[in-house]
């Protein structure tokens, strides 16, 4: 264990000490989960990783996971799990003033720090030092529970192009309001339909667009209804990279309807001098950060059928 | 009250490519204040408050043939609209640069009173006029009323006190990553902490009650006084090195608005070589130079200047 720069009172070993060169990916994996201005994360450290959790008004949740092999080092010295809450805003732009566009950096993550802060610092450089020490709060609640459970044996899924599932997102504001997801198992199609201002349906098609489903899996037909605002949540803030890079994102209907929408945002090294890599399309798999989504359902009248008026 | 002058070649590049664009994120009005030998742009200067610019030029370093006259010891000074000014310039070159030889001097520019459309009364315009091969081009950019002899005087007094130099400059380190840095701070909180040490160190800092947010930078070049790093302070945190510092007399810290800070680096788009920070005497500001070499040398260009005053922010505190 090595313990670099002892700064005046230290008391004793931190929980976490880690080391990352690929700012730029953490923090476009982090704005993908912020939704808006001021939002508070739950943070927890595990020796596996990080995981930034958000969540509104226990409708939607939101998870970053940074696995261990993200970072360039990670020393993790704290029994069980430690937990802290922190202002995510503030954390994603602190982690923006350390990235210098075409320089390397390298930012070493510290937790606790002498009054609990999470302490930043660029390490890369002798001379020139950024620095932050972020404030953390205990957390105030235990999140509610998002026990994601498959709805049934075969799982109600698929897999879309990134970028058209934001662009079908995108396209249903007009209606607002509520928007039902239905997955049906012949013609294997999912449908997205909105009723509010106006009726919008977006119908992807298996068969008609091989491109555009990657993958399916339905064995039975099922529809929930979700609140927009929390829908364009999942898809509103995906980095350019993502889309760019041409991924997939996997939308899952558990028990109970509930959603889960996968992304995968790349946290390459930028600029890797690497001829074989044309784009960061092609990748090891330990360069990618996880970002899942889980959506509740709009509580529905008991008719599974025909959901009328829904004003939640 | 008489101005004319022809723009060099040397002249138009500096204005269109570089100091224009700069000096337009300082703010679209500025004053232009000519004088016998000298022209300059002059932001904010008597304002209260706000971010002052200073370019000054030589006039041989833009003008050929430069005639000025007025019974304010040939002293003229007017607003200007920056962007309006940028605009007639480059509208202008575009039929300049095909019709060199009909321009033997250079662009013309000359400061002139008309009688706009639909008005009675004439009003003053800084005006270019190129020739071409079948026409003459004039841009009029409609300028302020001629500045009274007062505030003239004041003006010239201002770009005076502006040659109180900080005792010590640091320069500052590559300008790229400063602005980087900067850009990041400002979203995280209004006012910033400004440090210069005599031994080269240049520290940045916004805190409130939810983050502390730093950049230090150590080892710069220091112009002016110096003094000798202490070496027991090196195993301290920054804030504690600060804070000696400035009680040793060493440092001097202020604290001014971010986003001054910010808007003053965007004269990075002047492309300056080198750029040298520095505390007023008293605290009474925080100076930024951008300094320029003559093309191809390592040498300062003396014949054009650039600086920003950023107001100090009253804390409460004396």
């Amino acid at each position: 264990m090595s313990s670099s720069a002892a700064v005046e009172t230290e008391t004793e070993a931190p929980d976490l000490v880690c080391e990352l060169d690929s700012i730029r990916g953490i923090v476009d994996a982090l704005s993908s989960v912020r939704w808006k201005r001021l939002q508070d994360a739950l943070v927890e450290l595990s020796e596996h990783g990080i995981v930034i959790i958000v969540e509104e008004t226990g409708c939607l949740q939101a998870k970053v996971y940074l696995q261990r092999e993200l970072f360039i080092k990670y020393e993790y010295m704290a029994h069980g799990r430690p937990r802290f809450g922190v202002s995510l805003g503030l954390f994603i732009d602190s982690l923006n003033t350390f990235s210098v566009p075409g320089r390397s950096n390298i930012l070493e993550l510290r937790y606790p720090g002498p009054d609990m802060q999470l302490m930043l610092r660029s390490v890369d450089s002798p001379d020139a030092c950024i620095y932050a020490e972020i404030r953390t709060r205990i957390p105030e609640t235990i999140s509610w529970d998002y026990n994601f459970e498959p709805a049934g044996s075969t799982p109600l899924s698929f897999t879309v192009k990134s970028a058209a599932l934001k662009e079908a997102i995108d396209d249903l504001e007009w209606p607002g309001s509520s928007i039902q997801i239905k997955l049906q198992p012949s013609p294997p199609s999912v449908i997205f339909r909105g009723e509010g201002h106006g009726d919008l349906q977006i119908d992807f098609n298996y068969y008609a667009n091989t491109d555009l489903l990657i993958a399916f899996s339905c064995d039975r037909q099922v529809s929930h209804r979700y609140k927009y605002k929390f829908l364009r949540a999942t898809t509103s803030n995906i980095p350019g990279s993502v889309l760019r890079d041409n991924r997939g994102s996997k939308v899952t209907i558990g028990r109970g309807g509930m959603l889960k929408i996968q992304h995968l945002v790349s946290v390459a090294k930028p600029s890797v001098p690497h001829p074989h890599v044309d784009s960061a399309g092609y990748q090891q798999p330990s360069r990618i950060a996880y970002i899942e989504f889980f959506v509740k359902p709009e509580v529905e009248q008991e008719e599974e059928e025909d959901n009328v008026n829904e004003d939640a | 009250m008489k101005f004319k002058a022809f723009l060099t070649d040397n002249g138009i590049n500096l204005l269109e490519k570089r100091i224009l664009p700069a000096l337009d994120k300082m703010g679209r009005i500025c004053h232009l204040y000519l004088t016998r030998d000298h022209a300059f742009f002059l932001h904010n200067l008597l304002a209260a408050d706000g971010v002052q610019s200073v370019a000054q030029f030589k006039k041989e370093s833009l003008f050929n043939d430069y005639r000025i006259s007025s019974n304010n010891d040939d002293r003229i000074a007017f607003s200007v609209d920056l962007s309006l000014l940028h605009r007639a310039l480059r509208s202008i070159l575009a039929i300049y640069a095909d019709s060199r030889d009909f321009n033997p001097n250079g662009l013309l520019i000359k400061l002139v009173k008309k009688l706009p459309p639909n008005s009675t009364q004439a009003t003053p315009f800084l005006t270019f006029e190129a020739k071409g091969y079948k026409s003459a081009v004039v841009q009029d950019v409609p300028v302020s009323k001629p500045l009274s002899r007062a505030d003239v005087q004041e003006l010239q007094l201002a770009v005076e006190s502006c040659e109180q130099l900080p005792a010590t400059l640091v320069m500052a380190p590559d300008l790229n990553s400063l602005q980087n840095c900067v850009d990041g701070m400002k979203h995280v909180g209004d006012v910033m902490g400004v440090s210069v040490s005599k031994y080269g160190d240049l520290h940045l800092q916004i805190s409130t009650s939810l983050i502390t947010l730093g950049a230090e930078f150590r080892k710069l070049k220091v112009l002016g006084e110096r003094a000798d790093r202490v070496t027991e302070d090196e195993g301290l945190s920054v804030q504690s090195r600060v804070e000696r510092g400035v009680q040793r007399g060493d440092a001097m810290s202020v604290q001014v608005s971010v986003k001054h800070y910010f808007k003053c680096l965007q004269c990075s788009l002047a492309k300056p070589d080198c750029v040298f920070v520095g505390i007023a005497p008293q605290g009474a500001c925080l100076m930024v130079f951008f300094q320029f070499f003559v093309p191809g040398t390592r040498v300062t260009d003396k014949s054009f200047s650039l600086h920003c005053r950023l107001p100090v922010l009253d804390t409460g505190s004396t």
